[in-house]
């Protein structure tokens, strides 16, 4: 960190907070609050004479509340920058701080909150983790009984430069606990509360005991654990060390700890399971490994910048194997445990990727994007004259910007081209490069051309979908040979038109798929195509069409196999309805979708393909 | 030693397709179960961890004709703990009616009505915390009567009926109430 503060092209902004960013990859704008220290950063020398004369004393963060700390303060001694700040909620405005200041005339009571507006090429998240509170497990009694503590109050005492200088004292009398149990996967692994597991647990559970072993060698040290979890270098060896140094382990997770109200032990009832025996232990103190959680202003942040959560609250990378370190806002890149629990390793190394995926595109000139984006017609677009901002709306990555009495306009270097924008646009005002309305109905006009009420016509997303209709392929599924496939980039993109205008060409079955939900590769396209897709069966009912010939499934790269059995089920449906009904509820709806499909013919192209 | 050949791997299905039974592949045997169960602590046998990991496994007679699958007295305290969200007495039913249709029976004291002695007040039917008992009307001497028909397979022999029975017309097989009364003379009397 001293380092980091020191170097020349590296500005520290601590005690502050992100308010918003916008802007693109290469172009952010980040608003920063300072809040104020009351300290002036220039004049502080961190000499520590305003703590000493200090009468405010409160619970000290950073020791997890073991030791107290002034209303005047650094989070700990190693801070970086080493500049003391004036907690204002707890001051009492004495002013004794200002005496003992004295020439430095370091203190400054007039500060306020001030915004400062960033211009950055490119952003690296690192907001890291919170520990979870254990409290809401009743069962486990943290809170109630004094002696149970969770790891990182163990940490504080363990640590040489903590508030007990090392000797892990047990809370009740101030004595070395002459035993000590550890419970693994507190409220982490546990549907109730965080599905996840946390991942580090195991290993800091493991050193944490050893160094209980080191310390006080008669200690009786013993872990409750479901499974113990070392899948990375030399971590093994370092728990089989631990078995081998005389710690217990103990596979089986406690029902309940209860305390001995006179000498205030506690007695940890579990199942062990390796020897099928119940075991009531009965111990000094009781330390809980509890879940790793994502931070407080996880989501608020995440908002800011475009990042998504994924269902546990931590940031979600772009792709789980290919860009674990990107986000799906270009230029944003994630590092450390705001991604997901990990280890100082993991996130060392994450880290170093992320400066290393920075740094690509800040000594880049230019910037190649795909090509493969959404542009508005402005003389289409309706916001000219009526409040429209439908586009931005559905915009997953805010970048369509819509200004009253102007057409809406498309910042091309958010734009990834879902597509999402181009379907729900009512006037049609905006088209998608590759992806265009002319191409796809060619692409339809094509594949619709001989025979179509023996045909499904299958719109498949490119990430999942189209996907795992090439490992139907490939795998050698048996499917009937009646669909024929048109991709799109996701199935935001999927206009309702189109379906229409496939009945209108006669197509037997249509099927909508896309990615799952959680899959989606452009954060919330699924979930507008999903919108959308619910109101096409009743819509197509009333034009005299069976809703069941309209299908929506959700099919990942992987499911080749849910891919040819939904090919067949449809193909099963076409062949129970028969092709004369099909044909005479197309003639039927036909006049009404021309109806619905006339404003189409005003977007350039169209009406050439529709021959018209 | 066991012998896997014999195990059917798609018992947790069958049990999986009954009501109650849906959650069973939930279960990641961290035995918060076992350490909770009041019946674990009394009887060291009954070990719900260990009958879902033996239906996981497929051990189908062995579960079937188990004594221990009628053992669950559906206190939930287990639930209450359980970090998969697994309600043990829902599928300790499942595998019950499993275990029913294949033809075994529930070995355990049941609630038993006196029909000489029972005024078909039907105080034992409200108490019932399982819903065993049902109100029936029975031709019995010639005029239509109602009687407590209990069944066997809901009752769990806690015996709440034969406490709140005010003639003694109900009680469980082995503990009605001249039993225990008899017990308390015999324990007064060697007291002196």
């Amino acid at each position: 960190m001293v380092d980091a503060a020191r170097h020349p092209n590296i500005t520290l902004l601590t005690y502050a907070q992100v308010q918003n960013v916008s802007g693109y990859i290469g172009n952010f704008q980040v608003q920063v609050l300072k809040q104020p220290r009351y300290v002036i950063p220039e004049r502080c020398n961190g000499c520590g004479l305003c703590p000493e004369v200090c009468p405010i004393e409160i619970p000290n963060e950073f020791e997890e509340g073991i030791a107290p700390r002034k209303a005047i303060y650094v989070p700990q001694p190693q801070a970086v920058p080493l500049i003391y700040t004036i907690d204002i909620d707890n001051c009492i405005k004495c002013y004794k701080c200002v005496d003992a200041c004295g020439k430095l005339h370091a203190i400054d009571f007039s500060q306020q909150p001030e915004e400062v507006t960033l211009d950055v090429g490119t952003i690296v998240v690192a907001t890291g983790y919170d520990v979870w509170d254990p409290s809401p497990i009743e069962e486990y009694g943290y809170g109630r009984s004094e002696n149970i503590i969770t790891a990182l109050e163990l940490e504080r005492l363990i640590g040489e430069s903590g508030p007990t200088a090392g000797r892990c004292t047990r809370p009740s009398d101030g004595e070395i606990p002459s035993s000590v149990a550890f419970i693994q996967c507190v409220g982490s692994r546990d549907s109730r509360y965080h599905e996840y597991c946390s991942g580090f647990c195991c290993m800091y559970t493991i050193k944490n005991a050893l160094v209980f072993k080191e310390k006080y060698p008669d200690t009786e040290v013993s872990i409750f654990y479901i499974d113990i979890r070392t899948p990375s270098k030399g971590y093994e060896e370092f728990y089989l060390r631990a078995r081998n140094e005389g710690i217990l382990f103990i596979q089986g997770r406690p029902s309940q700890i209860t305390e001995d109200l006179e000498t205030k032990n506690l007695i940890v009832r579990a199942e062990n399971i390796e020897l099928d025996q119940l075991v009531e232990l009965e111990t000094e103190m009781v330390v809980l490994s509890t879940a790793a959680v994502p931070r407080n202003e996880a989501t608020t942040l995440g908002q800011a910048l475009t990042i998504p959560n994924d269902p546990s609250g931590f940031y979600m990378e772009y792709h789980p194997k290919l860009k674990p370190i990107d986000t799906p806002s270009e230029g944003i890149f994630l590092a450390g445990a705001a991604q997901g629990p990990k280890d100082i390793p993991a996130s060392v190394s994450q880290g170093s990727a992320a400066a290393g995926r920075a740094g690509r595109i800040m000594v880049a000139d230019t910037w190649l994007i795909e090509p493969i984006v959404a542009h508005v017609w402005p003389d289409r677009c309706i916001n000219t004259t009526k409040k429209c901002a439908i586009c931005a709306d559905k915009c997953p990555y805010n970048a369509i910007v819509v200004e009253p009495d102007k057409p809406s306009e498309i910042i091309t270097a958010m734009c990834h081209g879902c597509g999402a924008c181009v379907a729900e646009c009512p006037h049609n005002a905006i088209t998608q490069m590759h992806f265009s309305d002319v191409q796809i109905l060619a692409q339809m006009h094509a594949v619709l051309a001989d025979k179509p009420e023996e045909k499904i016509l299958a719109l498949m997303c490119h990430w999942c979908s189209y996907g795992g209709a090439d490992t139907a392929g490939v795998s050698h599924f048996k499917y009937p040979s009646s669909s024929r496939g048109i991709r799109v980039m996701c199935s935001a993109r999927m206009d309702t038109d189109f379906i229409f205008e496939a009945f209108r060409l006669g197509a037997g079955m249509v099927l909508a798929s896309g990615c799952h939900e959680q899959d989606c590769h452009y954060i919330t396209g699924q979930q507008h195509a999903a919108k959308r897709f619910n109101k096409i069966p009743r819509r197509i009912e009333r034009m005299g069409i069976s809703p069941e010939r309209f299908r929506v499934e959700w099919i990942s790269a992987a499911e080749g196999a849910k891919y040819a059995r939904v090919i067949t089920e449809m193909d099963e449906t076409l062949r129970s309805l028969g092709v004369e009904r099909i044909q005479e509820e197309n003639d039927q709806a036909r006049p009404k979708i021309e109806k619905s499909l006339s404003r189409w013919l005003e977007v350039p192209g169209v009406a050439e393909v529709l021959g018209k | 030693m066991m012998n896997v050949v014999g195990f059917n791997p798609h018992f947790k299905d069958e049990i999986a397709a009954e009501p109650g039974g849906e959650k069973i592949e939930l279960c990641f045997s961290c035995g918060t179960c076992v350490a909770a169960c009041p019946i674990s602590w009394i009887d060291e046998n009954y070990n719900p961890r260990r009958l879902i990991k033996m239906v996981v496994l497929g051990m189908r007679a062995q579960v079937l004709s188990s004594p221990l699958i009628w053992l669950c007295s559906a206190c939930d305290l287990c639930y209450r703990h359980c970090p998969r969200g697994v309600r043990i007495s829902d599928l300790m039913n499942a595998i019950r009616n499993v275990a029913i249709r294949e033809g075994y029976e529930p070995d355990r004291a049941v609630a038993q009505v006196n029909e000489w002695a029972c005024a078909g007040c039907g105080l034992c039917a409200q108490v019932c915390p399982y819903d065993a008992i049902e109100l029936t009307p029975v031709w019995q001497w010639g005029k239509l009567s109602t009687l407590p028909i209990v069944d066997k397979l809901l009752c769990h022999g806690c015996g709440t009926c034969g406490a709140i029975c005010p003639v003694s017309a109900i009680g469980i097989t082995g503990s009605r109430d001249e039993i225990i009364v008899d017990q308390i003379i015999e324990f007064a009397a060697g007291m002196g």
